[in-house]
């Protein structure tokens, strides 16, 4: 019982990051039906964004400028992160998304996929070869819950994840531009003849789906504190995978999604021989979508590749 | 008409400047560099390319390497094999028949290191790898050689090492499925522990896959087997995941590892979290002496940190051929030749000094027999030596 | 010497040139091509050390250009003395006779022309790359790439989904294919000694060659069966798993060498079986893609249920077209596997899908010809730029962008390929041929 308790909040912690960088990812796929394939390596342009600036920032406070402590730091380095690598995602859409957005889907696919490699080799040649320790913003403690062993990290991610999650839905479900965004997700053709600014919307989307992205980068880089250029390849592809079982145009699903690829990945380890881990994972999410093709809450729908 | 007249005078300028340069043309020995300076491993490659840069400085330093009484004057030609195994294929056939290498060193992950070798065997030029572990890599090949001891090898150092230390018997074993070294290493400790403390004596073998970063439910499972102490034989930027994660989730023994964790990297990643710990390495940072402790002072002012074991393996592969190409006798420009003798010089190296331990090739084995330290990481971080175990 | 006055011509003057050249037919510039090689296996390294260099520049001069600048003016020389002269001279002043063989071998036997400039194209890339061995390995590579990029436009392309398991089948093939060989022909330490006698393994490969494509076509099975319920992305991640889960069962397979891969594998594949193999691959899929099937499919993919209306059966014929992409790339796997002599599960990663996807997207949907200039010219930017080293990988990306921006379907698509218009003469003969 305490093994299973136990996996159940390592698949807690482990299925927040996957969930908060499927939302990001099934944002763009929803409103633009794009595959963002730079998603992982904005994920990991954020984690590297966060290290510098809590770097810089625990630099300004050993200094003594201003004095901050360690949660105001983190604090910081998560908003001023999140809203510099919106930027990025910006200029990413307004380079490599824009120019295509009338070119068949796949075509943007591979600007992504390239603009991926771009981001990871640029932080290859401007920091070096060398890994680095993301700063120890939150002192791990652990608490012993008879045998079940959870850390202030852990609740701390979790925590931050879900509220991002539920943000966002508010953000979506509430608003006017969360309106747009859903009304472009439902119909691409017609709904900015409505008057619609599809480039604001557009460029929205990314803003959003790449501020979730750093911020999923930063709690990666709190718990799992070494960083590397092509961290974010692995984590792109299997948000990827997530945002598409969630089903289009959802962020619960997406959210689920998140959390349900991370709990399959926890519990087959458990289970079974953790050799067989990915080929049971896998083999599982194909059995998933061989009973609900359109996702976990995804309508049918049909394509119309732009061909 | 203006245009073609000052082509052509451009043209004839370079023909002259040419003719007269073809004259001055001396013997220079090509040593190649194959190494993962792109794709999964940048690291690796980095620290190939600044320990055979550091090594060719000396060289030229003193005026080239002097066979036979006289001096060659010696250059590297580094490719990049990308991390991927047609790229490395690729890279050895270009550095043979295109730049004329007197010998390749690298690539050093066995992914690439197996099949440039089979095109280094087959143009029948030496080859050595510094880090590559995999039995195919030099198994059946006369011209393949490796600077590295094996898994058969290190995994039983450990086991015993452990046994004698500690008298423990249950053990835990955690490493990467995917990639074969850890694979390999896991397996012969795991054959080794068992053989001496019973079957059934490795409670909890676990593994995971090559970039994953969360280790929670192995290291759940491990945690709950009652094992006494923790193997894991992965790199040292996975090694303080493992490390911090297990420590949360309630591990208090002891953990074991092995040559890959050797890096200054790993002290600065994992923080206080790995002291006391011990592995099995080539050779010992802290407390290093004579040429050793020359090399990781060079380096580390050179460079900025402190050489991990790809470095100071490059360095003794390199070397190791520097005293071939020395031992070869004669240097006769026919690039062929010059290989075929440098390898048997290779061949018959005995007693190499090397920084990470005396190496010596067995005959017919490009495999060096070569002693291992068990180092202990202080309560400073730093790698301090323990033990010896030889073969 | 009007080769070097030619180039200084103003853009407006190309025209004419064009116009000069606009008659020579696929068969007289092959044999321009014929000549070059020829010239540069005869003087090519007597003219190298004449323009100052050390060696016959391997890939058209770029490791020198890149390395060592001052080696330009040379190798720029050497270039057009070598390769462009000779094709252009050669080309022109053959482009009578080669104008009539053409056509008379057009009217009397059309098989045989299209085997005749096959052949041509043959001896070129062989004399080429008979220079240097290096050039043997890259040529052979590159076509395999050439097969693995078609066979991916019969999914992506022409089918119209998105398809992410060709380094899946590629290993499936690839393991498959080196199981055949080696426990059939070779002494092995993994496998004992060879089941039949190694000699006729030369003759046999075709079958390992067959069943390293059936067993990914069988692989295939268990992408399509799920995928193939619903039009939509599905298929895009069904497909990623299907590269997951093959990776890890390979891995997890001990017979087969798991994670340390499989060695030993015999040297079959040289520059005449992959050249075959790439040019039967061309015709069979190219031939598809013509016929009802490859029509049918462009249906399916433009709608789906106006083709469902139209009697298609949109099942098989999505069924047929993914098998036999899977096939071709099984067969693929199996030719890098013996080029390599060696497998290993960790070849066949996302690395690998990336490449395929940027080599068939750069080169064109719906295309051959895009396919065969994407995936030649990505292997050959790759390793022409490799003195950049890790430039290159920002170099090579910022070029597949702004090609995918000002041609988003890629450099060549939706382009028919007809290798008989092809071969046909020109001019006068044509007229003939078409009277």
């Amino acid at each position: 019982m305490t093994v299973f308790l136990q996996n159940l909040i390592n698949a807690l912690q482990w299925g927040s990051f996957y969930a908060v960088i499927a939302i990001g990812y099934s944002m763009v796929y929803s409103i633009l039906m794009l595959f963002n394939f730079a998603h992982g390596d904005i994920f990991m342009t954020g984690s590297y964004i966060g290290f510098g600036v809590a770097t810089g920032l625990m630099a300004l406070s050993a200094a003594g400028v201003i004095a901050l402590p360690n949660w105001l730091i983190l604090v910081l380095t998560l908003l001023i992160s999140m809203v510099l690598t919106s930027f990025l995602g910006m200029f990413i859409e307004r380079v490599g998304y824009r120019p295509l957005r009338d070119a068949p889907r796949a075509s943007a696919a591979i600007t992504g996929l390239m603009i991926g490699i771009i981001l990871e080799t640029g932080n290859l040649i401007l920091l070096g070869a060398q890994r680095i320790k993301f700063p120890a913003l939150v002192e791990p403690v652990t608490y012993d819950l008879g045998g079940v062993f959870v850390t202030n990290q852990k609740v701390l991610i979790v925590v931050v994840s879900l509220s991002l999650a539920m943000a966002l839905h508010q953000f979506i479900r509430r608003t006017r531009w969360g309106m747009a965004m859903r009304a472009m997700a439902f119909d691409y053709v017609v709904v900015p003849l409505m008057g619609v600014p599809i480039n604001k919307i557009a460029a929205m989307t990314f803003a959003l789906g790449s501020g979730l992205a750093a911020a999923a980068g930063i709690l990666f880089g709190v718990a799992y504190p070494v960083l590397d250029p092509y961290m974010g390849i692995v984590f792109g592809w299997k948000a990827f995978v997530a945002a598409i079982l969630g089903g289009r145009g959802s962020i619960l699903g997406a959210t689920l999604a998140g959390f349900i690829l991370g709990f399959i990945e926890i519990f087959v380890a458990m289970v079974f021989p953790s050799t067989l881990r990915d080929f049971i994972a896998y083999s599982i999410i194909l059995l998933i979508l061989v009973f609900r093709p359109y996702g976990l809450f995804g309508e049918p729908y049909s394509v119309r590749l732009r061909l | 008409m203006k245009k073609v007249f000052v082509v052509s005078v451009l043209l004839l300028a370079s023909l002259v400047m040419v003719t007269a340069a073809v004259a001055q043309k001396a013997v220079t020995l090509k040593i190649g560099i194959n190494a993962e300076i792109t794709g999964d491993i940048p690291k690796v490659g980095e620290a190939t390319k600044f320990a055979a840069q550091m090594w060719l400085e000396d060289v030229n330093k003193a005026g080239g390497i002097e066979v036979g009484g006289k001096k060659y004057k010696v250059e590297l030609a580094i490719e990049d094999n990308e991390s991927k195994a047609e790229s490395a294929a690729k890279a050895a056939t270009k550095l043979i028949t295109v730049d004329d290498v007197i010998a390749i060193v690298g690539p050093q992950a066995s992914k690439q290191a197996v099949p440039a070798g089979e095109v280094c065997n087959n143009y029948k030029t030496p080859m050595i790898t510094g880090w590559s572990t995999n039995p195919n890599t030099t198994k059946d090949r006369p011209y393949v050689f490796r600077a590295c001891f094996l898994d058969d090898f290190q995994g039983p150092a450990l086991s015993i090492f452990a046994k004698g230390e500690y008298k423990f018997t249950k053990a835990a074993v955690l490493y990467d499925v995917a990639s074969d070294y850890p694979k390999g290493l896991a397996e012969f400790f795991k054959k080794d522990w068992e053989k001496k403390n019973g079957p059934g004596s490795v409670v909890a073998y676990e593994s995971f896959t090559t970039k994953d970063t969360d280790f929670s439910s192995q290291l759940t499972k491990i945690i709950n087997s009652g094992a006494e102490f923790l193997f894991t034989p992965q790199y040292y930027n996975e090694v303080p995941l493992i490390v911090q994660q297990a420590k949360q989730l309630g591990w208090k023994k002891p953990i074991l590892g092995s040559d890959s964790w050797a890096s200054d990297e790993l002290v600065k990643l994992c923080g206080k979290d790995c002291n006391g710990f011990f592995f099995v390495s080539h050779y010992a940072s802290a407390g290093a002496k004579g040429a050793t402790k020359e090399f990781i002072d060079r380096y580390k002012s050179k460079f900025g940190y402190v050489p991990d074991d790809v470095a100071a393996l490059t360095w003794d592969a390199i070397g190791l051929i520097g005293q071939a190409i020395k031992n070869a006798g004669t240097i006769t420009g026919d690039v062929k030749k010059d290989r075929e003798a440098v390898r048997k010089a290779l061949a018959n190296t005995k007693n190499f000094p090397g920084i990470t331990g005396t190496i010596s090739f067995p005959p017919g084995s490009g495999d060096p027999i070569k002693c291992a330290n068990i180092v202990k990481i202080n309560d400073k971080g730093e790698f301090e030596f323990y033990k010896t175990a030889c073969p | 010497m009007s080769t070097p006055k030619d180039i200084q011509s103003t853009p407006r003057r190309f025209g004419r040139l064009w116009r000069f050249f606009q008659e020579v037919p696929l068969l007289g510039w092959l044999t321009g091509a014929l000549a070059a090689v020829l010239a540069e296996q005869f003087v090519g390294l007597d003219l190298a050390h004449l323009v100052d260099l050390p060696k016959i520049p391997v890939l058209f001069g770029f490791e020198n250009a890149l390395k060592k600048p001052e080696l330009i003016p040379g190798t720029v020389l050497y270039i057009l003395m070598i390769y462009l002269a000779p094709t252009l001279l050669v080309g022109r002043l053959l482009q009578l006779p080669a104008n009539r063989v053409a056509g008379f071998l057009a009217r009397r036997w059309p098989v045989a022309s299209v085997v005749f400039h096959l052949a041509l194209l043959y001896a070129v890339l062989h004399i080429w790359s008979d220079i240097n061995d290096y050039r043997v390995i890259v040529v052979k590579i590159t076509l395999i790439a050439v097969m693995l990029t078609l066979s991916l436009n019969v999914i992506n392309g022409y089918m119209g989904e998105f398809s992410c398991s060709h380094p899946g089948f590629m290993a499936l093939g690839a393991y498959a294919g080196s199981v055949v060989t080696i426990v059939l022909f070779t002494n092995s330490s993994m496998y004992g000694p060879a089941v039949l006698p190694p000699a006729i393994g030369p003759y046999l490969f075709p079958v390992a060659l067959f069943v390293g494509g059936c067993v990914a076509a069988v692989g295939a099975l268990a992408v399509a069966i799920p995928s193939f319920r619903t039009r939509g992305d599905y298929l895009a991640i069904i497909s990623l798993a299907f590269t997951f889960i093959v990776k890890s069962l390979i891995e997890n397979l001990e017979i087969v060498g798991g994670p340390r891969g499989m060695r030993g594998q015999p040297d079959w594949s040289n520059l005449p079986v992959v050249f075959v193999c790439t040019v039967v691959c061309v015709a069979v899929i190219n031939n598809f893609v013509r016929s009802t099937h490859g029509l049918a499919l462009n249906a399916v993919r433009d709608n789906e249920m106006a083709a469902e209306a139209m009697t298609i059966n949109t099942q098989r014929t999505k069924m047929i077209a993914f098998l036999f992409s899977a096939f071709w790339a099984g067969v693929a796997g199996v030719l890098f596997a013996h080029v390599l002599r060696y497998v290993n599960p960790g070849t066949f990663g996302l690395q690998q899908l990336a490449e395929v996807l940027a080599m068939m997207y750069f080169g064109g949907l719906n295309s051959i010809y895009g396919s065969i200039v994407g995936a030649v010219s990505i292997n050959l930017m790759s390793e022409m730029l490799r003195p950049l080293e890790i430039w290159k990988w920002i170099l090579i990306p910022l070029l597949l962008i702004l090609v995918m921006i000002f041609r988003p379907t890629g450099l060549i698509a939706f382009r028919d390929f007809d290798p008989v218009r092809l071969i046909q003469p020109k001019g006068k003969e044509r007229s003939k041929l078409e009277a």
